[in-house]
């Protein structure tokens, strides 16, 4: 009479990963790539913060008069503005092709690691652990020491300024996820571009203050995680008054990151059911 | 101990199950791709999924392979529910997909010890292992190769190798060898079939006979998402067609001309069978069924007689009419 096979196989056991254990395991994958390309990332987080800091910050903030900069000089005011736009540069690098190409033949990493004990979420959060972690960690901490040398910074609690890049970097990161995730075509990886990471880089407050925007852009604004990020920085490197209560912006970037982590989840989840 | 015989756990004990499906079903929307199937899969067996395109065979290791929860019917892997055990049971499988999904931008080794580590695979141990596989599949000289450098031979062998990573129970295999020259294929073929003989439990679809015919223990052929047979290959041979095949040429003669002479030669073999270039006839004795052509005043160009193959099973049970992709 044949019997079927017993499961005291120790690998079941292993197989019962926590959330954590899961996305570390799932990070494996994003770590390893970006072992291959973070010479590219130097020139994004060194070279392009020192080029806007001379040309836009120096060279436009010479005709800038810092009363319609709240008293701030024009390189102060962008700033912290540069340093959380850099963790929306970064996720344009990491959430929109690599996600996509996650399930498809070309990228792959989400179906072959689909096939192993990793569960969508891993594999979700180990990508997000890479983007909201990992990066704005490696990218947005240099940009912040690199600006440093311009003075201008009024004090040590500038350093918060990247904790506001990591607000920005987790409260845009799921949604990226779940946009890319549902996507079917490569040509409409562009529509991402064009209506998420350039309105959000241009319309948050980081190059010009938020209220010089025409009245029915505003919305567009308050949306935005970028400016609830940027008002953050600029408070914590020079010391500005922030449109909301700093408590208020914070919510809103914690509950964009939670509500669009369960949205994601669900996408990824539909996604790697076949 | 050479590389290949670490990955044997042990002797195979052949009446231990498992895989065990009863009336599994997966529906997508109106579209039911695989209606209700039956089949047991036993430790150290390498058992064969044979099917046309869009006969549910893939489906079919989706749902097996726990990345596809069926839509009826039960089965149990290793004993476990795949709706609920998805985890545990992947993880005492090896999976090698068909079009292999491994990272381009990696390399060999690094495909290898990032797949370990999704298994909780220790760093140090699964770089031992790795080198252990590679050898078996003779990449060891490309272990530092970019995988987007590989020829697509090689890369099917990595993704074999990368699928033994885990010392698994059962390794299935998604069309192992579609898209490789004979080379590469005859070196898979070499590597799964020594992977089979140290007990190691296989499972895979085909829709090439002869993989079938080499390296299957058992079979069953899928024809629109229900098993139509199954058995083992001498035994689908011997139960669906005769043993032996005379393929009867006539130059310059066709079609409509073909089935004119098959009509004349009814009666010799157990089954004639007119195709657009040459008649098949079925038989059990080639030679006698070569003098009766013959003796009929029938002239063929060329006589050829063969071993019936599992592809006359084949295209006997599923049709000779092209099927078209799901």
């Amino acid at each position: 009479m044949a019997t079927l096979a017993e499961t005291e196989a120790p690998q079941a056991k292993a197989a019962e990963l926590s959330y954590l254990v899961g996305a570390w395991r799932a990070f494996g994958l994003q770590w390893a790539l970006y072992r291959h390309i973070w010479n590219g990332t130097v020139f994004t987080s060194v070279f392009l913060p020192i080029l806007y800091m001379i040309s836009i910050g120096i060279g436009v903030g010479s005709y800038i008069d810092p009363g319609a900069t709240g008293g701030l000089t024009y390189a102060e005011f962008i700033a912290p503005g540069l340093i959380c736009s850099v963790a929306v540069m970064m996720l344009g690098n990491d959430m929109v092709y690599p996600v996509f190409g996650g399930y498809h033949e070309w990228g792959g990493g989400y179906l072959h690691q689909r096939s192993t004990p990793l569960r969508p979420v891993d594999i979700l959060n180990g990508h997000l652990a890479y983007a909201v972690i990992f990066r704005p960690f490696t990218s947005c901490t240099v940009v912040a020491i690199v600006l440093a040398f311009f003075g201008v910074y009024t004090s040590w609690w500038a350093a918060l300024a990247v904790i506001a890049a990591f607000g920005v970097s987790a409260a845009l990161a799921p949604w990226l996820h779940a946009w890319c995730s549902s996507l079917k075509n490569d040509a409409m990886l562009n529509s991402v571009y064009r209506f998420a990471i350039m309105p959000i880089s241009l319309f948050s407050g980081v190059f010009f203050p938020a209220e010089q925007m025409p009245g029915f852009l505003q919305p567009l604004v308050w949306i935005s995680p970028l400016w609830h990020g940027t008002e953050l920085a600029r408070a914590a490197t020079a010391g500005a008054a922030t449109a909301l209560p700093p408590v208020a912006h914070l919510a809103y970037l914690v509950a964009l990151a939670i509500g669009g982590w369960f949205l994601a989840r669900r996408v990824i989840a539909r996604r790697l059911s076949f | 101990m050479s590389a290949a015989a670490s990955i044997l756990h042990s002797m195979p004990i052949r009446d231990e199950i498992l895989i065990r499906a009863r009336d599994l079903r997966k529906s997508y929307g109106e579209y039911e791709a695989v209606k209700g199937v039956d089949f047991e899969i036993k430790r150290g067996e390498a058992f064969g999924f044979l099917g046309a395109n869009g006969a549910g065979k893939s489906t079919t290791m989706r749902m097996i392979g726990c990345v596809s929860q069926p839509s009826g019917g039960t089965m149990e892997v290793f004993g476990l529910d795949p709706h609920t055990d998805g985890p545990a049971i992947r993880s005492r499988l090896g999976v090698v997909p068909q079009d292999n999904t491994l990272d381009g931008m990696l390399t060999v080794v690094e495909n290898m010890t990032v797949y370990a580590g999704y298994f909780g695979i220790k760093r140090k141990q699964a770089k031992a292992k790795a080198a252990e596989l590679l050898e078996f599949v003779q990449l060891t000289a490309r272990s530092e190769d970019q995988v987007s450098d590989l020829s697509g031979g090689m890369q099917r062998r990595l993704a074999i190798a990368r699928s033994l990573i885990n010392e698994p129970d059962l390794v299935i295999l998604d069309e192992p060898t579609t898209g490789l020259d004979p080379q590469a294929r005859h070196l898979v073929w070499e590597r799964l079939f020594q992977l089979k003989e140290q007990g190691t439990s296989i499972l895979l679809t085909t829709h090439y006979m002869d993989e079938a015919e080499q390296l299957c223990d058992r079979l069953v052929v899928m024809d629109e998402g229900l098993i139509i047979a199954s058995g083992s290959p001498r035994e689908l041979i011997d139960t669906h067609v005769t043993k032996e095949v005379v393929e009867v040429r006539f130059s310059g003669i066709h079609t409509t001309d073909l089935h004119d002479i098959a009509e004349k030669l009814e009666g010799i073999g157990a089954q004639i069978e007119p195709l657009p270039d040459r008649i098949l006839v079925y038989t059990d004795d080639a030679d006698a069924t070569a003098i009766a052509i013959e003796a009929r005043g029938i002239h063929p160009t060329s006589q050829l007689a063969r071993r019936a193959t599992l592809e006359d099973v084949f295209l006997r049970l599923t049709g000779r009419a092209l099927v078209e992709d799901e």
